[in-house]
Formats: C-alpha cells, structure tokens, sequence
C-alpha cells in the first residue's frame, strides 16, 4: 500500500509535549514513520507515494468536541461531514434530540448509523434520567455498556438534589462521569411552569434593564454548582460541569479541585470571546444557554483556562434555522452553531498570547478525552492516523454565508487559522485546495 | 386665535422636523435637539383650533398593527394620522396571525407588500419594531414593545410637563411603581436625563431592574424619601399581566407602601404635579381622589397631549424620509 509523506511539518503532540518540524509518514491507517531526516528512498520504492511539502503548516491530532447538539436543521452524517471539514475528529452528542438517546437500542442504534470509517467518530451520551424528565433515573448501566461515556439531562439542569445524589453514586459504580448544565431553572425563570412573564433571556444587569429582557442573573450557575460539589463529596463521584460562564462558578470550581475531588469542567467559545454587549441589537445569534456574561465573567473564564481551572474547549454546538431565529429576541430560538469556529476561535487565545499552542491544542484534544475516560490521541509511531493539517498564519474572516451552519456568534470575525485536511484512520475526510496544491509528486 | 391653513403653514416658525432616521424605535440615543424640536412642533399643534385644517398628508397611509391591546395608544394614533390627513388602518393581530402559526416577519411583509408608509407597531416583545425596521422599507413607530421603550408616551409626557411648568431641565422628576416591567419608565427615563432633568425611580426592589442607575437615574425603595421635593410624581400602572406572584404581597400592602396618597405626596414640592399614563388601578397606585384633582393631576392633559405629539412625529418622519 502506498505511503502519504507530510514534509517538514510541524508536529504538535501534546500527549507527549512534542512540538517540532518533522517528517510523517503514514500508511494505510497508520503513522509509520516521524522523523527529523527523511529517507525518501525507503518509502517511495514503488514510486507512487504522495508527497505533501508541509513547510510552514502544523499538525496535530483531530479535534475531540465533547459537546455538541444535533438538533433539527441537521442529521447525524451532515454534522459529521461538517465537523471533518472543521478539523473535528471525534465528537460526543448530548441526549437532548429527536428521539431523545435515553435507551440502551437506541444508543447502540446511533454507534452503528455513525459508523463510517473516514468521517469523525461519534459518541454518546445517555439521558442521565427517563424521558430526560429529571425525576427517575434511567438505565445508564445498559446504556453504558452500550458505549455510552457519560450521562446528562443535556441542557437542562439535574435538579432534584436526591435524583442527583443517586446519579452520582451509581455512575461512581460504572465508572461513569455525569455532566451537568449548571443553572438554577427556577432562578433563571426557565423551568417547565415558569410563564412567559418571568423566562429568562439575558444576562441580568444594565444590559438587560435597557433592553428591557428578562435577567438570568449569574448566580443561576453556580447555585447549582456549589450544591452539586457537595453531593460529588458525598458520593465521590465524577462530575463534570459543561459550559462554565460566570467567574463565581470558576472560583468555586478552582477551590474544590483543590480539595482534590473529582470534578472537571469546560467551556465554549462564545465565553471566553464574547460578552452581553452584543445584545444591544437583538441581535438573536447572540441568545445562547447559557447566556453571554458580563465582560468580568468572560475575563474570569479566560483566567480560568490560563491556570487549568477549565479543563477543555468545546463547540457547544447548537445549530437553529433562520425562521426560529428571525424573531423578537424573546420568541427566538436559543443555541448557536459551534462546530465550524472551534478551532479558529481557541486558536484565537494563542494569537492573543493568552496561551500557547500545545496548550490550545491540549484543551481540543487530549483534555476532552481524560475527562471522559478515552484513549488519547497521540501522534506517535505505530499509533492510529487521525490528524488536522492547519496553517496558523491564514488571516481570514468568518462569514455566515460561507458556513454550512447557522446561526454562527462570530460573524465578521478576523481570526488567523485555517484547517487544510482531516485525516481520519489514514483516510482524508477533508483536504482543501491549499493543501491539494502542496502536493509533490 | 389660530387660523393657519394649509397654504400659509410654511411661514409659520414651527415646520416640519427632521430627524436623523425615517423610524422612531426608541429614546434611547435620541438627540436633546431632535427631541426640543419634535415637543416644539407638538406645541404647535397643540395650540391649533381642532377645526383648523392640517391635512398635509393626504394620500399617506398608515398601518396601525398592534399586537397587545390597546384603546388610548391606538386611538390617539389614529386621530393624529387622520387629523394629518393621512389614510389609517387598524390591524389587531392579537388573536390572528400569530395563532394560526404565521412568523412575525412573514406577517410583516405581508403587509409591507400593500405598501405603507407607516406601520405603528405595539408589540409584547421588547425589540420587535427593530425588526421590523431591519426588514420592512417603509416608517416604523414603537408604540410600545415588551418591557423596552414607549417613545411617543415619554414625548407627550415632555409635552404634558413643559406646557404646565415651562421647562425640563433640573426639574426633580419621581418615576414610582412597576419599573421592571414597564416601557414608560425606560423611554421617560432617557427621555428626562437627556433633557437635564434629575430622575428619581421609586419601586419596591422586586420591581427595581438591576443597575437601573447606570441609566442616569436615583433609586429609592421609600417612596416618601423618593418624592421629596419633587415637582413631578409620575405614577406607573402594576403591570400585574407580566408578574409570576412572586414581585408584590397584595394589592393593599403596595397601596400602604407605593401608593400616592396625601400623606406621601405632602414630601413633594406644594406645586408638585401628578402623572400617569394609563390606564390605572384606583386604590393600588392612586389614591382615587388625588387621580380626579385637576388642580394636581395631569392625567388627562396627557392624554390630549398624545394627539399633537403624535402628529409631530408621523410628520417627521414623513419629512424624515424624503429628505434622506
């Protein structure tokens, strides 16, 4: 079988804090080769090998977006698709669709639609409660014997202290990590009775009060949080909070890994680059769960992914049509497209020197992956080829209309980091015709 | 007396405004003279004969599309476009369109495509008439969205406050009641700050929007202490259909403690004034017999007052339009 050659790349590997030019060679689903000195004659011995000339391009492993919804606008392959074309190699899915992932056939079910071989790997998370209804759990050994890798009431919060306290303890018991979307919904006016009067749909602040939206204050997430680490002590178990958005809920994160309990967290792009000051004209694109903070709190996520607080970056991917968007603020659709701006808004951080490139890379890859218990990547010999080519000098601008999803936060955004090519198990799930042109022979 | 007629309406010192947008969204980012002139012009307007021919605008139509009740807003409205000379329409789309599944900018340019000149939009989303505007070619006017802004009830306040006291600027001014859920309060409150008067807001705290004094404004939850002095007491209806329950104990627990009583208003500056723009609840934000006192109430003034203001602004923005 042929052989591919990417020549004098530089390889960024966090897995074992590799960060130099080098030659990579692979063949069929495999690297076989990294080196500093390349011995084109032993490769190319049948003369039909492809030869990339990588010089002043980087690579490293494929993107693992532990959070992503699929929701109506979108199919599974269309996301994944989508996702390979954004340097994402892996990705979990919440339980929150249609038909909600709360059955061990079901989830089996999803493991062998997603099945292709040359598109990013899915995995799954399983309703942590029946019916996602928050009030009995579900069958989360089955499902996790099924593959399912963690449990969550996806974007609605565990609320029920009792349901919460016995999720914790069974899923100590398989091992499990359970992720909550920490808000207190009674709070924030968004639980099932809350009438139209009281629904959140802001940050609350002067923002809110001159706009005349109704505030979600920022306490709503940690309230949850805080009682959720005391029953991690109680019980000992994995907890996980997803879309960290406020700097209470990153002090009080930061205090109990201190303590030394198990608990993990992460955020999403929109947190770390965006505040409530986009609302000021309705402008819905901009109405997310959590809501964008205050310019403090996104201050305070950055801080937290500068000391390791937040342990890892994902799309929270939220795809809505245009119909439910085009709406007054208040009937408009919550959620935003996440997958296609990942890896250029965390690249965004290293551009910034808020943080470096391993790092970057770190939160994008192996951290996801610790959190839930899957190999890490890592781009060593012998070891499986799933890897993004990107230039970290392409300046460009995100454009809705050149995205697939809608409605994207980082409209007329100047970032500087392209994805070329997604290579998944040594196939090419994405090339672009920069790279094709960087072919040799 | 006036007896202006179309002809000679040109040499009068008061003409048409021009303002800087063909909308009126918001007081929010108005400027001081785009707001002196359009209360000059009501002024005007005001002081005309009811008889005296103002029909500079025939052949201009207006959509009247209202989303939430309403009788003074839609009323008032109407008889400034009609006393402009221009066609009106109303449109109730409470209990229509919206049921039947439509989007609200399908229903927008449904009715664009008949081609208005006007559309004057309430709606109970704050933000709606913005999008309106964003997609619609002709004029729009908030006549009150959501919890956001009520410009046209803020300028016939002006109206209302200027013509009885002369001025605005440095007049202690008491905004009290249901702040949160009110759209008079926000557009009084930008309206009065920019024009340089000092704006206190009176409301339990449950009814306080937070940093509500980032807007320019004072905050107190006692209301004898918010009133003192105060030339104006503006008095705001307990939007009770926007409440979960949680905001106020009872209706006679807010009448003890933020109603308008005689005891309270003697805080206030003796020549001190009462306003409010309706419609209200006697006995929970008013005492009934201070509401009826014409010597102190300008609760009906205010009303008269919308027509002429009104018609300043359907006027300006028309000027507004083809001039841009």
């Amino acid at each position: 079988m042929t052989h591919t050659i990417f020549k004098s790349i530089k390889l960024i590997n966090p897995a074992t804090n590799f960060n130099q030019k080098v030659n990579v060679v692979i063949q069929n689903e495999t690297i076989i080769n990294i080196s500093k000195d390349l011995n084109l004659e032993k490769f190319n011995k049948d003369n039909q090998t492809i030869i990339y000339d990588c010089e002043g391009l980087t690579m490293s492993p494929g993107i693992f977006d532990m959070r992503v919804n699929i929701g109506k606008t979108e199919n599974l392959k269309f996301t994944q698709i989508t996702a390979a074309e954004s340097g994402i190699t892996s990705m979990a899915i919440l339980p929150n669709q249609t038909p909600k992932l709360n059955n061990p056939s079901i989830i089996d079910h999803i493991k062998r639609q997603s099945e292709d071989i040359n598109l990013p790997k899915v995995m799954v998370y399983g309703a942590a409660t029946k019916d996602l209804n928050g009030l009995e759990m579900s069958e989360i050994g089955l499902m996790s014997e099924m593959g399912a890798i963690g449990f969550t009431n996806g974007n609605k919060s565990i609320k029920n202290s009792l349901v919460m306290r016995r999720l914790m303890s069974y899923a100590t018991m398989i091992n499990r990590p359970i992720i909550q979307h920490a808000e207190d919904d009674d709070l924030s006016g968004l639980n099932q009775a809350s009438t139209t009067s009281i629904r959140g749909e802001m940050n609350e602040g002067e923002i809110s009060t001159r706009l005349g939206l109704i505030g979600i204050p920022a306490c709503a997430e940690v309230i949850m949080i805080e009682r959720d680490i005391r029953l991690a002590k109680l019980t000992g178990a994995h907890y996980h909070v997803a879309h960290v958005s406020t700097r209470d809920a990153v002090n009080v994160i930061r205090e109990a890994k201190k303590l030394g309990l198990s608990i993990t967290c992460d955020t999403a792009p929109p947190y770390f680059s965006l505040n409530e000051s986009k609302l000021l004209t309705y402008n819905t694109a901009f109405k997310l769960s959590p809501p964008l903070r205050s310019e403090d709190d996104r201050i305070a996520i950055i801080e937290g992914i500068q000391d390791g607080t937040i342990d890892a970056i994902a799309s929270d991917h939220r795809a809505r049509s245009k119909d439910t968007k085009a709406q007054p603020f208040s009937a408009a659709s919550v959620g935003a497209s996440g997958i296609e701006t990942l890896f250029s808004i965390t690249l965004d951080l290293v551009h910034k020197k808020i943080i470096d490139i391993n790092k970057a890379i770190s939160f994008l890859t192996i951290n996801p992956a610790k959190i839930l218990g899957i190999d890490s990547p890592s781009l060593e010999e012998e070891k499986v080829a799933d890897f993004i080519v990107f230039d970290e000098n392409e300046p460009h601008t995100i454009k809705q209309k050149n995205l697939k999803t809608s409605p994207t936060p980082f409209d007329g955004k100047k970032i500087h980091s392209k994805i070329l090519a997604t290579y998944i198990n040594g196939q090419v799930a994405f090339m672009n015709q920069i790279f094709k042109n960087k072919i040799i022979k | 007396m006036n007896k202006l007629l179309k002809n000679n309406y040109e040499v009068n010192k008061s003409s048409p405004v021009k303002l800087s947008s063909h909308h009126l969204l918001a007081i929010e980012g108005m400027q001081k003279s785009e707001i002196q002139k359009l209360l000059d012009r009501a002024d005007y307007f005001a002081n005309l004969d009811k008889h005296t021919d103002t029909k500079y605008l025939s052949g201009y139509v207006v959509l009247n599309v209202f989303f939430e009740n309403s009788t003074r807003t839609r009323v008032s409205f109407e008889l400034a476009a009609r006393r402009l000379g221009a066609e009106v329409i109303n449109i109730s789309l409470i209990n229509s369109s919206i049921k039947k599944g439509e989007s609200l900018l399908d229903t927008a340019s449904t009715l664009n495509a008949m081609k208005p000149d006007l559309l004057i939009v309430r709606h109970p989303h704050s933000g709606a008439p913005l999008l309106f505007a964003e997609y619609l070619s002709c004029s729009i006017i908030n006549a009150g969205d959501g919890r956001h802004e009520h410009p046209t009830q803020a300028l016939l306040d002006a109206l209302t406050i200027k013509r009885r006291i002369g001025y605005l600027e440095g007049l202690k001014i008491s905004i009290c009641g249901d702040i949160a859920n009110s759209r008079v309060a926000r557009s009084n409150i930008h309206l009065l700050t920019t024009m340089g008067a000092e704006v206190r807001c009176v409301a339990p705290l449950t009814l306080m929007p937070l940093n509500l004094e980032k807007l320019g404004v004072k905050c107190f939850n006692d209301m004898k202490e918010g009133i003192k002095d105060a030339d104006v007491v503006m008095l705001l209806r307990l939007q009770n259909e926007r409440m979960s329950g949680t905001e106020n104990p009872s209706e006679r627990e807010y009448f003890k403690f933020f109603g308008l009583d005689e005891t309270k208003l003697s805080m206030a500056s003796p020549n001190a004034v009462i306003m409010h723009p309706g419609p209200m609840n006697r006995g929970v934000e008013i005492a009934s017999a201070l509401a009826d006192d014409t010597n102190r109430s300008l609760i009906k003034t205010q009303v008269e007052m919308g027509v002429a203001v009104r018609m300043s602004i359907i006027e300006a923005l028309n000027h507004s339009k083809n001039k841009t």
